[in-house]
């Protein structure tokens, strides 16, 4: 029998049991649906995270955070003289951040992270920032009220709510104020919206000259020291970062974007293998009905399949046609369920937290949910698998049956 | 090839019924000629029906020689019997159509296991109901037919691989004497076509209908032989 025409007979015979077939199907298309929505969505926010990572000046940038001991502004020379690294290292800067308020000239306020950095070192190190100015300039001997801000913060959320612009007078307060003392700012450059770029600018940034952060945050000491490498490959980021932890004894964490991309990808694989598990188990539990299924539609057919043998069907010819009904269970329920899956994920990412966002360092992040080749892949050898696997069994056993006997069966 | 479409010798059929053996055929030996009409007469449990299963290729002897167009059946794998099934018309008591399929496709659906292209399945399914008179009906389930149009669709569907010898099981068996009557018909028509029939009936009326008609009983071919010609 040709296969055009097997696939045609398991096709009719799926047809004549339509509320059957939807119940049988059912199961699948639930599973299906979960692997799909939940991995589109951890798809999604993995691409979205790290394109948010990539998206800045980050690929070639350390960091240097204390672990125990305080950082200053004298270590970055230090840094830039270890001697079997320093040809990998462009720059190192102090960088002095502090939690801490700002207010508009209509006295709007908002909760920011008020960064001081060398605006001098930064434009000769890490020329890229400038190309990434909106509007104004970020000054090279910065007068001592420069305020450098992020794209959110000029344009709350992007949302065209203007709170600062250029020109505009900024009042910075850090948390805990030195004697009450406010930075009176004036805003000299608004950044392009970059996402977060790991230790390069923000868009929520404020960023102010560093000598001004120490003067305010009453401090000499560094939360961290950024140092731009030459290149952003592999080996140099492990060498540099091994390099930097030896000279201070292990008393510094250095952390590398691709670091943080790559914990973030383990973090959402694992969290995938545990969904992907969850939904097996439902997949598991469609098969077990499935071949529920499958031994009473055998048993009904009993006489329908006596008469496909006196015909001359070959007994192989039976199973295949058994295992095609369910292979096409299997298919129409994988599709369905990578329909309904999607459709689950847009209504996760819809209905998550502010503006469809989650939060990241402040900055809100859309999920947009990721359909893969490799889950459209995945989806439909599944959801066949699943529904082959567990019809073997049961075609298996209405394949083998007597002529005579199947004939018989009233 | 010999002259015998059919050629048992000592043929003998055991069942098991449960842990107690049933004979069923206890030595048949019987030989039906290449374009013959012949009629098996016999009570109900003597056996008739088994031995037509046998010839049927649907079963295996117990024992003995059946020679189906001069191939031990006996020898035969299980995919040997099923492919000579293919070229045998079988026309059972109960119709045995399958109940989704319109009557057109009953008929199409033996040839599609035989292989057989789509456009020229569908030409001679037509063909096939025409020749038995339901030209009009040949769209319809066997739901939607009366027993006598049920048995012609079956009757097409036994014609459908060119068989060269056609098998019916109590063939009006399920219908009334005057729908009997036209099948009959159809059957010697089939026959005189060149087709080699056996029929096996418990009716001697109907028997009579055939040209040669042996009787069954309890498992063995009685003596009484009656040649209609």
């Amino acid at each position: 029998m040709k296969t055009r025409d097997i696939l045609g007979y398991a096709f009719g015979a799926i047809k004549m049991r339509k509320l059957r077939s939807a119940l049988t199907t059912a199961g699948i298309i639930i599973g299906i649906a979960a692997i799909v929505a939940l991995l589109s969505v951890t798809q999604g926010l993995e691409a979205t995270l790290v394109s948010t990572f990539q998206q800045g000046l980050s690929a070639n940038v350390l960091t240097v955070t204390g672990n125990n001991i305080p950082l200053y502004a004298n270590y970055t020379n230090q840094i830039m003289a270890i001697p079997s690294v320093s040809q990998y290292i462009t720059a190192a800067s102090p960088v002095i951040a502090q939690a801490g308020y700002i207010t508009n000239s209509s006295r709007s306020t908002l909760q920011v992270t008020i960064v001081g950095f060398n605006f001098t070192e930064v434009e000769e190190d890490y020329p890229a920032i400038f190309a990434y100015v909106e509007a104004g300039s970020i000054p090279l001997n910065p007068p001592d009220n420069a305020v450098v801000v992020g794209a959110k913060i000029s344009n709350l959320n992007l949302n065209g709510t203007i709170f600062v612009n250029v020109g505009d007078p900024l009042y910075v307060t850090t948390q805990v104020p030195i004697a009450n003392k406010t930075y009176i700012g004036n805003v000299t450059a608004v950044l392009k919206p970059v996402g977060f770029s790991y230790g390069g600018p923000s868009d929520t940034g404020v960023y102010i000259p560093i000598n001004q952060a120490e003067k305010y945050f009453g401090t000499d000491q560094l939360s961290q020291i950024i140092v731009i490498l030459k290149n952003s490959n592999n080996d140099t980021i492990t060498k540099v970062s091994n390099a930097i932890t030896n000279y201070f004894k292990g008393q510094v964490t250095v952390e590398s974007s691709a670091a943080i991309i790559s914990t973030i990808r383990s973090a959402i694989s694992s969290t995938d293998v545990v969904v992907v598990g969850i939904a097996a188990i439902s997949l598991l539990v469609a098969g077990v009905s499935i071949m529920n299924i499958m031994i009473v539609s055998t048993i009904e057919r009993t006489r329908e399949i006596g008469i496909l043998k006196a015909l001359g069907m070959k007994s192989r010819t039976v199973l295949t046609t058994f295992l095609c009904e369910s292979a096409i269970t299997g298919l129409i329920g994988a599709l369905a369920g990578l329909g309904l899956g999607l459709g689950i994920a847009n209504i996760i990412a819809l209905v998550s937290p502010r503006d469809n966002a989650i939060q990241i360092n402040g900055i809100g992040v859309k999920i947009t949910p990721v359909l893969t080749p490799e889950m459209v892949i995945l989806a439909l050898v599944f959801g066949m698998g699943v529904s082959i696997l567990f019809a073997v069994w049961p075609a298996r056993r209405a394949s083998k049956l007597e002529v005579v006997d199947a004939l018989r069966y009233e | 090839m010999s002259k015998h479409v059919v050629q048992a010798e000592d043929l003998k059929k055991t069942y098991m019924l449960g842990k107690v053996p049933v004979e069923a055929l206890k030595g048949v030996n019987l030989s039906v000629e290449a374009g013959e009409f012949l009629s098996i007469l016999g009570p109900s449990g003597s056996g008739k029906s088994t031995l037509l299963n046998l010839i049927g290729a649907l079963d295996k002897p117990t024992s003995g020689t059946l020679l189906i167009e001069d191939v031990d059946v006996s020898k035969l794998s299980d995919n040997q019997l099923t492919d000579l099934r293919a070229k045998i018309g079988f026309v059972f008591q109960f119709f045995n159509l399958i109940p989704r399929l319109t009557a057109k496709d009953n008929v199409e659906l033996a040839m599609s296991i035989a292989n057989t292209g789509k456009k020229e399945r569908a030409k001679r399914a037509e063909q096939l109901l025409e020749t038995v008179g339901l030209k009009d009906r040949m769209n319809h389930k066997p739901a939607e037919l009366s027993g006598g149009q049920q048995q012609r669709v079956a009757i097409a569907r036994a014609l459908a691989n060119e068989p060269r010898f056609m098998l019916l099981d109590e063939p009006t068996g399920n219908i009334d004497s005057k729908t009997a009557q036209e099948i009959i018909g159809i059957i010697k028509r089939v026959n005189a076509d060149g087709v080699t029939v056996i029929m096996v009936t418990h009716d001697q009326r109907l028997a009579r209908e055939a040209f040669r008609t042996v009787e069954v009983f309890d498992g063995m071919i009685g003596k009484h032989e009656v040649d209609h010609n």
